[in-house]
């Protein structure tokens, strides 16, 4: 199977360029030798900007690390990882630091938030460690966004689930990075409170014209999404614009079909 | 589950925490170590003096009744005439006797006029070179002294001073100075522990030193074969009668360790008392650690109670982690103090005082006690903890433990944390009401350690309110990474009163002592400028030699002097009117004294005290005596006649220096006491011509400049030197409670590293979204910080108080000015916040270290 080099899509809220993140044959690789086992196998992948892009797979696939190396978290073996035009591939941690700080957003399946500090301030967290103050115009868009103008002095744990969820969806927003990357942020959650989540990311790409990547393994959430992309073995395999749930799940029954037989 | 499976259970935890284990390992193997080093310490310097004096005490020793080890009062030793030895060389068993004549009333100073003796207390001693010390020392080069000029010296001194054959020595013995030649250097066979030797032939040795020939001060008699040191004894005591004193060999090594036992039971039991406290604080550390070990495995051991193990096996299995981490803390702890030991053996030796490890002694109680103590105190501080263990439900292994829930102190806590607290401060007060010292010191007592308990226990409360006080002041600057680190901080206010708490005990101490230092030293200021007239004090090593005195007293008619005071202090013995007998040494002095230090009387006038025949006695003796001005004293003077002396003035006791001192003039003193037997002057005075202060001190000081051990200090060198006694003895506490201190931070450094393991996913987390390195670093040290300033506002809050108290009870004792000694309390502080920086170093740079993808990731 040959690797699907995607075409960017002009158009969008357009932007400076079109693409807001992009990796060029980038191979992540653990170990050397016998056990060399490569997770990235010279990845080539665009991401759209303020589009919602997901990126599916079987466990193992390499989803989750194709998204850390696209943030910054992880570092790769090789190849180029470019987040707008900044090559982030090389970066000192320093620097790295800060660009996660300055330019992304991160929200994780679970353990978003500080369990000491209010929701509030874990929204402007980001900022409040680059010693920004926040906009105070867009905080509250963000909060009424999500639903949160009444819980903002709750600490975490006297949040749901979804509600501490919904913290971490305006904790990624509030700062205003160029790509926010989701980890399964649903994955945690039943399915209500995860499609409450989801339509915020959804509104916020549609609105707010965010650029949001999400790794997902669940076809439900993928249909949230402009496009998704498929990674299987490390590689990407496939991809779907305007999915809908059941066309993302026959996709996979497919590809967990042609896993077995081939 | 079997108690194999618990015990390898057991086993395994301890060596997967070694990190933190080793922390609580260190804090018990210091306190181990101390004691053991201590108990070795203390019983080499017994081992080195036991064989010091069995060496240099003959079988039998005989010598007049009323010898003393130190000099006596008149500068020459007392002495027996020669027709003693000739009768007891008569006596039945006796193989030899020689007569000897010693004295350590002496100095003796090189060509430079530098005193060859120790400085620390260790005496000089001159005597006659008799077969006696040839048990103890050798002659390694030159030969024993023959004739006046010739002078031996022992090796040690001589190495210390870079003497040589040929070298002069100038020795100032209360007869006079003379010189000699050194022409001999004897070794010790055994340790000397820091005495300087000097040996002359007998005739000079008489001549120079008792001032009289045909004198000896002590008869060394050597028995017969066969002939018990007990019947040789009875044998000698037998041949002569009059005032001589019989020793075995035996009693007077007993005698003499007597006199430095109770030196080393002073030093023994101080430190002990400091490894007692290093204990102690070990104690919160250990507790601390289980605690923690026990709510990180909190899961685990729901586990293991739901597959079936009883409250008692997990009770048991912390236990025995406990039990292992005391007996590896011990054993390396024994071992460590040994090796303590002989570093303080090493840094006396730096210090003059020699010690030899060749007497390095270790009991077999010395590990036994280290052993026991710190495995007892190991489980005993462990056994909370383990408790808390059992009772963790079996469902909890299905909840989802996370990092553990915020411990909220609770009610209970608080109200018997206010009680104590309370009721200790309680305690202080009345302290401080006490009419008596000795009732008042109780109350102190009680109150120091009810309100150290009861901070102890309302630490965890108090934690919350301080630590935001702290926060607001220090923390502001840093931005959210100082509220994440306060925030942290007050997260389980239980850990942090705890980790606090343990500072706070060595601070407390630090700050409590310091303010009664200070207050000492401000006090006795405050008294010296309030009743000191005189404008200089002359202080020798045992009072001072009449050369001195005479030489200060020509100084005296220098022109710039207008006075000299003689000070003597003569033993009598007083009968009241009422017919009751005491023994009392009276002040005789010149009667300028009375204006060199000023007294209040309650009845009469001081300076009658000074006339023919009068006296003048203390406030609380005339009370307790029921004396008036005008009644009559009987006063028999030691060596000297019995006289009546009239009370002239009673002075009042509420002062400090000279408290209940009586008074009488020197030359009351002189016509009832024979010249030879009137004591030296203990200390002199003097009064400057007014405005002729700098050429009156240098007139004096050059005066006595023959002797090095004399000095002439004004007011403000006083001063000086009581501030310089005070801070000396308070840096070697500071030096001692160090060790406290230390584990205290080790403390700290086991909480932080604990918190940065149970937040590893919050610190993946901050740093995913942004937190640099070097912010996370600082959030940790900022926790670190806040907690240590939490433990020293406590400690030093708390010990303030105690010192402040400790002043007021003291007051009775003439401690009338307090004192606190601000800058040392404020060095503290910030050493404390230093002290907090240095702890989380490591904790921090592994935080630092740690990768933000595995903390995420960890489940």
């Amino acid at each position: 199977m040959t690797t699907a080099v995607t075409i960017p899509r002009h158009g969008g809220t357009g932007g400076r360029t079109a693409v807001a993140a992009r990796a060029r044959q980038v191979v992540k690789a653990y170990g050397s030798g016998e056990t060399r086992v490569v997770a990235l196998d010279h990845v080539d992948v665009d991401i759209a900007r303020g589009q919602f892009t997901a990126i599916m797979g079987p466990s193992g696939s390499g989803k989750s690390t194709l998204m850390h190396c696209l943030a910054g978290l992880d570092n790769v073996t090789s190849g180029q990882i470019h987040l707008d035009e900044t090559e982030i591939t090389g970066l000192k941690d320093k620097k790295l630091t800060q660009l996660r700080r300055d330019r992304i957003g991160f929200i994780f399946q679970a353990f978003n938030l500080l369990p000491t500090l209010n929701a509030l301030e874990n929204i402007t967290l980001p900022m409040d460690i680059a010693g920004r103050k926040p906009d105070r115009e867009w905080l509250d868009r963000v909060v009424r966004t999500v639903g949160l103008a009444e819980r903002l002095r709750h600490r975490p744990t006297e949040l749901s689930g979804g509600q501490q969820q919904r913290v971490a969806v305006a904790r990624a927003l509030a700062a205003r990075p160029e790509i926010i990357f989701g980890d399964e942020p649903t994955g945690n959650l039943d399915s209500r409170a995860g499609a409450e989540v989801l339509g915020f990311l959804r509104q916020s790409v549609d609105e707010l014209g965010q650029t949001i990547v999400m790794v997902t393994h669940d076809p439900v959430a993928a249909s949230y999404a402009d496009r998704v992309l498929y990674l299987a073995d490390g590689r990407i395999v496939d991809e779907m614009l305007r999915p809908t749930a059941d066309a993302v799940l026959d996709r996979m029954k497919d590809f967990d079909a042609r896993g077995r037989t081939s | 589950m079997s108690a194999n499976t618990m015990m390898k259970t057991s086993v395994r935890n301890f060596f997967a925490h070694k990190g933190r284990m080793a922390l609580s390992a260190v804090a018990v193997l210091l306190s181990v170590a101390f004691v053991c080093g201590t108990l070795v310490f203390t019983d080499t310097m017994d081992t080195t003096f036991d064989k010091l004096f069995a060496a240099t005490s003959s079988d039998v020793t005989v010598s007049p009744k009323e010898a003393k080890n130190e000099g006596s009062d008149t500068g020459r030793p007392e002495s027996m005439p020669a027709s003693a030895l000739t009768r007891v060389e008569r006596a039945d068993g006796v193989k030899s006797a020689e007569g000897a004549v010693s004295s350590m009333n002496v100095t003796v100073v090189n060509a430079d006029n530098k005193n060859m003796g120790s400085e620390n207390g260790a005496p000089t001693i001159a005597g006659n070179w008799t077969h006696n010390d040839l048990r103890s020392m050798d002659i390694t080069s030159g030969h024993a002294p023959r004739g006046p000029t010739e002078v031996m010296v022992d090796s040690d001194t001589a190495k210390k001073h870079h003497l040589k054959m040929g070298d002069e020595l100038r020795t100032i013995a209360a007869t006079g100075d003379f010189r000699a030649r050194i022409v001999g250097i004897a070794s010790f066979k055994v340790t000397n522990p820091g005495a300087a030797v000097v040996y002359f032939d007998t005739a000079t040795a008489q001549r120079e030193l008792l001032g009289r020939t045909g004198q000896f001060t002590q008869i060394n008699v050597a028995a017969d074969a066969g002939v018990s040191d007990a019947v040789l004894k009875k044998n000698v005591a037998a041949s002569l009668d009059g005032p001589y004193k019989f020793q075995t060999q035996a009693e007077a090594a007993d005698a003499n360790r007597k006199d430095v036992g109770s030196f080393m039971d002073v030093i023994k039991y101080a430190m002990l008392g400091f490894a007692g406290i290093a204990f102690l604080v070990g104690i919160f550390l250990i507790i601390n650690t289980f605690s923690m070990l026990v709510a990180q495995r909190t899961r685990e051991i729901g586990l293991m109670r739901a597959v079936g193990s009883s409250r008692k096996q997990v009770n048991r299995s912390v236990l025995v982690e406990a039990l292992l981490l005391g007996v590896f803390g011990s054993v390396i702890g024994v071992g460590a103090g040994v090796g303590l030991a002989v570093g303080l053996m090493k840094m006396m030796s730096a210090a003059g005082m020699d010690l030899s490890t060749d007497d390095l002694t270790v009991r077999w109680t010395t590990p036994a006690i280290g052993l026991l103590l710190g495995i007892v105190v190991t489980v005993l501080a462990a056994y909370v903890p383990a408790r808390r263990a059992g009772k963790v439900s079996p469902m909890a292994a299905l909840r989802d433990a996370g990092t553990p829930a915020d411990v909220k102190a609770g009610l209970v806590r608080g109200l018997i944390g206010l009680v104590l607290t309370g009721g200790g401060g309680f305690a202080l007060y009345t302290a401080t009401q006490a009419a008596k010292a000795g009732e008042g010191s109780l109350w102190l007592g009680v109150g120091i350690v009810t309100t150290l308990v009861g901070f102890v226990v309302i630490g965890p409360l108090l934690a919350g309110g301080v630590v935001r006080v702290i926060s607001a002041v220090l923390l502001r600057m840093f931005g959210s990474v100082g509220r994440m680190a306060e925030r942290n901080a007050l997260r389980n206010p239980r850990r942090t009163g705890a980790t606090g708490a343990a500072l706070m005990i060595g601070l407390a101490l630090v700050a409590c002592l310091s303010v009664v230092g200070s207050s000492m030293v401000a006090s006795a200021t405050s008294e010296l400028d309030k009743s000191v007239g005189a404008d200089f004090i002359v202080e020798g090593q045992n009072g001072l030699k009449p050369q001195a005195a005479q030489a200060l007293k020509s100084a005296g008619e220098s022109g710039y002097v207008s006075h000299v005071t003689e000070v003597k202090f003569v033993r009598t013995t007083l009968t009241t009117p009422g017919g009751v007998k005491e023994d009392e040494q009276l002040v005789a002095a010149t009667p300028t004294y009375a204006q060199d230090l000023r007294r209040e009387t309650t009845a009469g006038e001081l300076s009658a005290a000074y006339g023919k025949d009068a006296m003048s006695v203390g406030s609380e003796f005339a009370k307790k005596n029921h004396l008036k001005v005008g009644d009559t004293m009987k006063v028999a003077f030691d060596h000297g006649r019995t006289v009546g002396l009239r009370i002239a003035a009673i002075t009042s006791d509420d002062t400090t220096f000279d408290k209940g001192a009586m008074y009488i003039n020197l030359t009351t003193a002189k016509r009832y006491v024979p010249a030879d037997r009137l004591p030296l002057n203990g200390m002199m005075f003097a009064k400057a011509e007014p405005g002729k202060a700098g050429q009156a001190y240098k007139a004096l000081k050059s005066s006595v400049a023959a002797d090095p051990t004399v000095h002439v200090k004004n007011q403000t060198d006083y001063k000086q030197t009581l501030k310089d006694q005070v801070g000396q003895m308070l840096n070697m506490i500071y030096g001692l409670l160090a060790l406290a201190i230390v584990v205290a931070v080790l403390g700290v450094v086991n909480t932080l590293a604990l918190s940065v393991v149970e937040r590893t996913r919050e610190i993946g987390l901050m740093r995913a979204i942004g937190l640099s390195r070097r912010q996370l670093r600082r959030m940790i040290r900022l926790e670190s910080v806040v907690i240590a300033v939490f433990g020293a506002l406590l400690g030093l809050g708390l010990g303030m108080g105690w010192g402040a108290t400790a002043q007021k009870l003291l007051a009775l004792e003439g401690l009338d000015v307090l004192e606190i000694p601000w800058p040392t309390i404020l060095t503290v502080f910030v050493g404390s916040a230093f002290v907090g920086l240095f702890a989380a170093l490591i904790p921090a740079f592994r935080a630092g270290r740690m990768n933000v993808l595995n903390a995420i990731a960890t489940e």
